[in-house]
């Protein structure tokens, strides 16, 4: 028998024999709790940072454009295309994508990474052509898609900058339309940014009636970056603020009653409409009038809102409870509706 | 050992899944422990090393290249810790070192009343007296039949220096074994 199967046999043997201690199972096993502890309060930790850029960066428009980069100071992990394809994020994102610009299923991932339960990042390239590139960042726990960067994608002597607003504006409608279904819904504010060094776009999709942008784009060079703002759809019962203009400047002391979904919907009609009907001088009694619907029904349905609302506050121990029954409270809150909906805007 | 199984197990593991950390330190510390314990001789040691190994697994998940077997990661982490451990202690004890050496004459390695017949324990001797070095390649080469070239990627050393650090290990075992005269060495290597 030669050495080499001697020792080979002999090792074998031995570790046969050899059997691990309990004493150091139980340390590992308290090392690892130990790990989960600590784990657990970084996450928090995570979450409480990336609320402060969030916040930062509705602050600053411009901070869009840094925040990529300062989610990388957290703790980013590199990823290989295999790991993207094996993750259930970063999968669901490819697919999203190839669905989108199917061009994209010969495109390379040059780089994915991500940081555990915030953010999956992936970038594809090109192979050969113009080098198209595009960066997807997708939030680690809903999977939604948050931040789209198109880069490359026209000809190189033809910046996209060079463009007229339409055709800026045909573009990005593209990109959002086929990542993130119709765009036709929004308002588009278009604003050119003051940056010296590189002429920058930043296009706001507003929904109608909503104050802050659904989709922020930037368009500079030869990119787009659309990021996703408003998170879910914006909520039916946006609220309208100052229905009655006094002296041109918005009067706020009926909206309380006003921002009222069933009243909008027993008048057929959105919020806004109301509000420009609202500013031709009429009181709401004779909008309610223009549709067949009588003053009592605008009465009831108002007044039934806010005793609802009451009742809530009540409940919550937010307002002092009060004995009185629903047709009393709806009886002492008729006279202030009745002010708000028969009052009538000045008109100059 | 299935890469891809053990892959998802890490993964739910980090992530702080406690049944996950379980199945895999049962599928793995069988065989941590027994390299560690042909590598380090303490029994002290030894447990710190494991400890170190674990606590490795769920910060360099990052490293993990799936192209490779799970095993093959795995030991890169037992390497790279033994190794890490020898340094500390050799910075710890280097004045103490020429010391222990001439006093550890006594086996750590076996376990006392674990019987052993005169060859075997022979062995085992000398399988210590080798160095560090060599004793790391041969442990590789022979407990977990790696190949040449799969151990200088483990240890990240050119293939040469694992040749030379085999067949010098190898000799020096023959010498101990059977006090053979090196010119007789050449005719039974049988690999």
């Amino acid at each position: 028998m030669t050495i080499e199967h001697k020792v080979r046999e002999h090792l074998h043997e031995k570790a046969e024999k050899l059997e691990c201690p309990p004493a150091i199972s139980k340390r590992i096993e308290q090392s690892y709790s130990h790990y989960l502890q600590q784990k657990r309060s970084e996450k928090t930790m995570k979450k409480r940072l990336i609320g402060g850029i969030v916040a930062a960066a509705f602050l600053i428009p411009t901070a869009a454009f840094a925040a990529p980069a300062v989610i990388e100071m957290l703790t980013r992990t590199s990823l290989t295309a295999e790991q993207v394809k094996v993750d259930e994020i970063g999968n669901a994102a490819l697919e999203k994508l190839y669905r989108a610009f199917p061009e994209t299923k010969s495109f390379e991932i040059i780089d994915a990474s991500n940081v555990q339960g915030v953010q999956t990042s992936i970038t594809l390239q090109e192979k050969g052509g113009t080098g198209k590139k595009i960066t997807l960042h997708t939030n680690g726990m809903t999977g939604a898609i948050e931040h789209v960067t198109q880069e490359n994608w026209e000809s190189k002597d033809k910046p996209l900058t060079a463009l007229t607003n339409q055709e800026i504006k045909a573009k990005v409608d593209h990109l959002i339309e086929k990542m993130y279904g119709n765009s036709n819904a929004y308002e588009v504010a278009i604003e050119q940014m003051e940056n010296p060094d590189q002429k920058t776009f930043m296009l706001n999709y507003t929904k109608k009636g909503s104050t802050a942008p659904f989709y922020q784009v930037f368009v500079q060079g030869n990119s787009i970056s659309a990021s996703l703002i408003g998170g879910e759809t914006t909520p039916s019962n946006a609220k309208i603020e100052g229905f009655f203009t006094t002296n041109g400047k918005p009067d706020y002391f009926g909206d309380a009653f006003l921002n009222d979904e069933k009243l909008f919907s027993l008048l057929n009609m959105s919020g806004t409409e109301l509000k420009q009907e609202l500013a031709k001088g009429k009181s709401v009694v004779e909008v309610a009038a223009s549709k067949n619907v009588s003053k009592q029904q605008v009465i009831d349905v108002i007044a039934k809102t806010q005793v609802d609302i009451q009742m809530q506050g009540e409940k919550n121990g937010e307002v002092p409870k009060s004995n009185a029954s629903n047709a009393q409270m709806v009886k002492a809150i008729e006279p202030k509706v009745l002010q708000v909906i028969e009052y009538k805007a000045e008109t100059r | 050992m299935q890469s891809e199984y053990m892959y998802q197990l890490l993964t739910q593991m980090k992530d702080g899944n406690q049944q996950a950390f379980h199945e895999l330190y049962d599928a793995t510390f069988q065989d941590v422990y027994r390299t560690v314990s042909f590598l380090v001789d303490h029994q002290q040691d030894r447990e710190d090393v494991m400890n170190e190994i674990y606590m490795q697994m769920w910060t360099s998940l990052a490293n993990y290249d799936t192209n490779r077997p799970f095993h093959f990661w795995l030991h890169g982490l037992v390497i790279r810790q033994v190794q890490r451990f020898r340094v500390k202690s050799w910075r710890r004890f280097r004045i103490f070192e020429r010391v222990r050496a001439f006093s550890r004459e006594e086996s750590h390695w076996d376990q006392p009343g674990v019987l052993m017949d005169g060859t075997n324990q022979m062995i085992s001797q000398a399988i210590k007296k080798l160095t560090d070095k060599q004793r790391m390649v041969i442990i590789l080469r022979f407990y977990h039949d790696y190949t040449l070239e799969e151990i200088a990627t483990l240890l990240d050393i050119p293939l040469g220096t694992v040749k030379s650090r085999y067949h010098a290990g190898l000799q020096a075992l023959r010498k101990k074994i059977w006090n053979l005269p090196p010119e007789r060495m050449e005719e039974i290597n049988d690999y």
